[in-house]
């Protein structure tokens, strides 16, 4: 059964009920939780006990990585075809600096970038919680949370209750999607 | 009923009036003791020849505290451009700190007029006094490049130049002062209006008149170097202090003054991110400019980086050692700690990284004003200044300190301490990352 479902999914009316619902679930011990709301609700991710993204690790391993990669790059061209132009050293830290420089905010960039596609786990087509038939209403005027079958708190009877008892209507479980 | 309720009035009054006065009344005597020192250095160092330690001494102390002013007044006025909603609490701190501007030119005085009636007016700033000998052994009356200078570096013009930039600095602070603080009475937003379309213009003259307050002031100390960067090394530097400044008073006010429960962490998180975006600029603009010198490898110009790295046998001189703690201590360090997010919202750590910025961006004004040649000796070298710490620097910048923290008191005395009737401060009280 928990192989075939992603999750229960249950509807909340207004934002403080979502931000509510969503410290009680942190409290309850469940980690494999989202939340889908209409507009962006400050604060949120505390409730959810999320911690501080990693992102800015991806920021900092691609800056320093292009720093390195526009040393290597000066430092090979230079030993490999030694030429002194304006009496400057075949290789130094200040006459190269803007390529150290450029190549560090680059990779900085790419890595951020990337760094979010993998934290996303993107790209993806497909996301199972679109099978959930009123999903398209948490982009107007529903507030949504989904609990994966996944999580190891979790059980199909015991689950409901718990959403039902914070104030969640309409706890509908989701059916994985149809294979072709 | 009316007496004891006004004897009640007048106790709370004076009681509270009292303990902030003590604190009024300690930075105004500190203010004029350092002041007085300042003072009496310069003089002591009246009847010197060439270029007075304790007159550049004086100088240093003018620049670490100006340079915090104009920034605060760039950073009030970027706010209203921007129409920035969280910094509202913070502006009106820095608009109480703007009413030291008029001490600061009364404090200016004594440099630039002083050279009128003394018989060494070069010394401050050497081309003053056209009989000084250059290290090249000429007289500036002499120099070509001086001669060709002259139109702009002469004495009647950069007197007036001076009371030009400080005229436009107090007229936009009292303008901005007055707006913001007329809103506090009538809560009418056409005043905000106002304060925008003024920062507007505002950006504009204080940029300019502290780009060249800096190339007059600091810049033409050494006046065959030029650099079309020092401009915007001043403002960035003046941005950095100021913020790290902000910092530590918006620290005390929260802590034990009248910005508790006000100003929260989500400020401090930001004004961390802008010492950081700063910090970055700052070290932007220097290398810059020294990597432009570097490259074009002119004598002209480079002679100020070699007389700042390299003593008379090329060897490294003092100043090395200060180049270097400005290239890793006052950009590395404060860069890759103020990267970190719990940096920002830690309170302990913020104000010791922005302690730390203020302590090297003095060094930076050392840095920027004090190593300049001497003349011509017997043996044709000449000597540079070396880097030395004196009684008369840090006189004059605690005694300038003492003045500016004693202006933000009695000036925060007056008003209210956060403009409540600002369209925009349920934004900034609510402010949140």
């Amino acid at each position: 059964m928990s192989n075939e479902s992603y999750g229960l999914i249950a509807t909340f009316d207004t934002s403080p009920a979502i931000y509510k619902a969503a410290k009680k679930v942190n409290e309850a011990g469940y980690t494999k939780f989202d939340i889908y709301t209409p507009f962006p609700v400050h604060g949120i991710e505390y409730a959810m006990g999320e911690k501080r993204s990693f992102l800015g690790g991806f920021s900092l391993i691609g800056g320093i990585s292009g720093f390195a990669i526009g040393m290597a790059i000066v430092a090979f061209m230079n030993f490999d075809y030694p030429l002194i132009i304006g009496g400057k050293p075949i290789f130094g830290p200040i006459f190269p600096f803007p390529i150290f420089y450029e190549l560090t905010i680059l990779c900085a960039a790419f890595g951020t970038f990337f760094g979010m596609f993998i934290m996303n786990n993107l790209p993806r087509h497909n996301h199972p919680v679109f099978e959930y038939k009123d999903f398209g209403k948490s982009s107007d005027d529903k507030f949504m949370i989904v609990i994966e079958t996944s999580d190891p708190e979790f059980d199909e009877g015991k689950t409901k209750t718990f959403l039902e008892e914070i104030g969640g209507t309409e706890v509908t479980l989701i059916d994985a999607p149809e294979k072709d | 009923m009316s007496s004891s309720a006004e004897a009640v009035n007048t106790a709370a009054l004076s009681s509270e009036g009292k303990t902030e006065k003590n604190w009024s009344m300690i930075s105004l005597i500190v203010g004029l003791v350092g002041l007085g020192v300042a003072i009496l250095g310069l003089v002591l160092g009246y009847g010197e020849e060439g270029t007075s330690r304790a007159w550049t001494g004086y100088l240093i102390g003018f620049a670490f505290w100006i340079s915090i002013l104009v920034g605060a007044l760039m950073f009030i006025m970027i706010s209203y451009a921007f129409d920035a909603g969280w910094s509202i609490i913070i502006r009106r701190q820095l608009e109480h700190l703007l009413s030291a501007l008029p001490w600061m030119a009364l404090i200016f005085t004594p440099l630039i007029l002083a050279p009128w009636v003394m018989g060494n007016p070069g010394i401050l700033w050497k081309w003053m006094n056209p009989e000084y000998v250059l290290s090249s052994g000429i007289t500036v009356g002499e120099d070509p490049i001086f001669l060709w200078k002259e139109p702009w570096l002469n004495m009647p013009f950069m007197t007036t130049r001076t009371y030009f930039y400080f005229g436009v600095f107090i007229a936009f602070a009292t303008i901005l002062r007055r707006l913001s603080f007329g809103m506090d009475k009538d809560g009418d937003p056409s005043r905000y209006v106002k304060a925008r379309y003024t920062s507007g213009v505002g950006i504009i003259l204080v940029g300019l008149c502290a780009s060249f307050a800096a190339f007059d002031w600091f810049m033409s100390l050494e006046f065959h170097w030029f650099s079309t960067m020092y401009g915007v090394w001043f403002f960035a530097a003046a941005m950095r202090a100021t913020f790290a400044f902000t910092i530590i008073l918006c620290f005390f006010l929260a802590s034990r003054g009248y910005l508790k429960g006000i100003y929260n962490q989500a400020h401090r998180y930001d004004l961390g991110c802008l010492s950081l975006a700063f910090t970055v600029f700052w070290a932007y603009i220097s290398f810059s400019q020294m990597f432009l010198i570097y490259q074009a490898s002119i004598p002209e110009e480079t002679f100020w980086y070699s007389i700042r790295l390299f003593g008379k046998d090329g060897s490294y001189n003092d100043w090395w050692y200060v180049s270097m703690s400005l290239i890793f201590l006052h950009f590395f360090v404060p860069f890759l700690f103020l990267l970190f997010y719990s940096t920002k919202i830690s309170i302990p750590k913020l104000v010791g990284v922005s302690v730390w910025i203020l302590l090297f961006h003095l060094l930076d004004i050392y840095y920027n004003i004090l190593p300049a040649k001497g003349s011509q000796k017997a043996d044709g070298t000449y000597d540079v200044v070396p880097f030395t710490i004196q009684i008369w620097d840090i006189a004059a910048l605690i005694g300038i300190g003492g003045i500016v923290v004693w202006a933000f008191i009695n000036s925060s005395k007056k008003t209210k301490p956060i403009p409540i009737k600002d369209p925009r401060i349920l934004d900034s009280i609510h402010h949140h990352e």
